[in-house]
């Protein structure tokens, strides 16, 4: 039975970790953390090799595997991303771009088969690989913010029922009304599936729906930005980024 | 068949629904519409007193304690303390408060027009019931609070009852 053509936004989890071990390469400090950042924003980093590099297209997961074993992975790349100087996401980019223009040029120079037209198709540099990079950059993180929420808000070891409760009400009153499109339940109906003793346990709820989502979204974006101003900086970024792509229509 | 994985959903999403995901945690977007707040505040009126002012603060709950005239009344709801013949003054005072704090909260636990009219009330409660001003506001103001109350949608008959005859009581209303 045919699978159908691939799909063109990819999982995060699109390299699986059978592979990524077999990578090979000593990672700088062989750190869990690169590894599970390299994972977690594989998805756009391949969107936007794809819209950058069109013709390049049919070997789009060697060359993403080779820029991660021979520069993500190698010493001192990680460092070069000088935070007070630009974003991490744009130094990504950068940094990928430039990977694919030496080893194009690295090719021409040594006379071998290469696309040429390859190299012509992108000097334009248009804006949309870029976008589509960042908006896949940010589906990513918020994917990843909803789904550390979901876990630590239904994790037995805390404070339960009212853990879950705060996961549903956030859930009910906000992300079906966003994905599913549905109107959040009336107040009248919260009052029995929550136990809600007054107004405020339900205002309560929501709070604490809002502050823990926040409070993963700092974590999610801090894991690349940095701390305090970069993260802040970051969500402000993204969020704006969105806002103004929302606004386009 | 609704998405329940809401983590793949993000992944799918389009900008609209990303922004809207950004806004959901902002805690000054508005948490309950405007149709919601007529069962709001009846279960804000039938909710315990003790319950929401024993959230003020520390102090406020070992208040609640020493209130022995009011062990009563602390038990029962919002509403019957308004409605009660003869409500303790100390805990209209501190309904008052409660009201207040949560008025003047961006994360109020209660929207802000509910705070309001608790506000409103526990003034109105105690000129009524008991003849006492437990607020230095100006007659004016007063007038201009209840009158807002009373045109709530939202606000039950016998809630805008005690609202008016607080208001016939305040100084320059008509006999």
């Amino acid at each position: 039975m045919s699978e159908g053509p691939l799909p063109e936004e990819p999982k995060p989890s699109v390299f699986p970790e059978t592979q990524w071990t077999q990578l090979g390469g000593a990672a700088v400090g062989g750190t869990d953390d690169l590894d599970r950042l390299i994972r977690q924003y594989w998805a756009p980093l391949r969107i936007f090799f794809l819209a950058t590099f069109p013709q390049l297209r049919a070997d789009a997961d060697t060359w993403l595997q080779d820029f991660a074993e021979d520069k993500m992975l190698k010493a001192g790349w990680l460092s070069r991303a000088d935070r007070s100087r630009g974003r991490f996401r744009d130094f990504l980019k950068t940094s990928l771009r430039n990977f694919v223009y030496d080893r194009l040029n690295l090719a021409a120079a040594k006379r071998t088969a290469v696309p040429f037209d390859a190299v012509e198709a992108d000097l334009a540099q248009p804006a949309e690989p870029s976008e589509a990079f960042d908006l896949m950059w940010v589906r990513t993180v918020l994917s990843e913010t909803l789904k550390r929420m979901e876990a630590d808000c239904r994790d037995p070891a805390e404070d339960q029922p009212r853990r879950s409760y705060i996961w549903e009400m956030f859930r009910i009153r906000l992300l079906d009304p966003i994905f599913n499109d549905t109107e959040p339940p009336p107040y009248s109906e919260l009052i029995q599936r929550f136990e809600l003793v007054s107004p405020t346990d339900a205002s309560n709820l929501l709070f604490s729906g809002k502050r823990i989502f926040k409070a993963h979204l700092n974590r999610v974006i801090q894991d690349y930005a940095g701390r305090d101003a970069a993260t802040a900086g970051e969500i402000k970024a993204l969020e704006e980024f969105v806002a103004g792509l929302a606004a386009r229509g | 068949m609704p998405e329940r994985d809401y983590s793949e959903a993000a992944l799918r999403s389009n900008p609209k629904g990303l922004a809207a995901l950004f806004n959901s945690g902002s805690a000054t977007a508005r948490l309950w519409r405007p149709d919601e707040l007529t069962a709001i505040f009846r279960h804000q009126l039938t909710a315990p007193v003790l319950v929401d002012l024993g959230r003020l603060d520390l102090g406020a709950a070992a208040k609640l304690k020493g209130l022995t005239d009011a062990q009563g009344l602390i038990l029962k709801s919002f509403a019957e303390l308004f409605h009660h013949p003869t409500p303790p003054i100390e805990l209209l005072a501190m309904t008052k408060d409660f009201a207040k704090a949560n008025m003047s909260q961006p994360e109020s636990a209660l929207p802000h027009e509910i705070a309001t009219a608790i506000y409103y009330l526990s003034i109105a409660a105690a000129a009524v019931r008991l003849g006492e001003r437990i607020s230095q506001l100006p007659d004016a103001d007063l007038r201009r609070g209840y009158a807002w109350a009373c045109a709530q949608e939202w606000i039950d008959a016998d809630t805008k009852a005690l609202l008016l005859t607080a208001s016939g009581r305040l100084s320059g209303s008509s006999p």
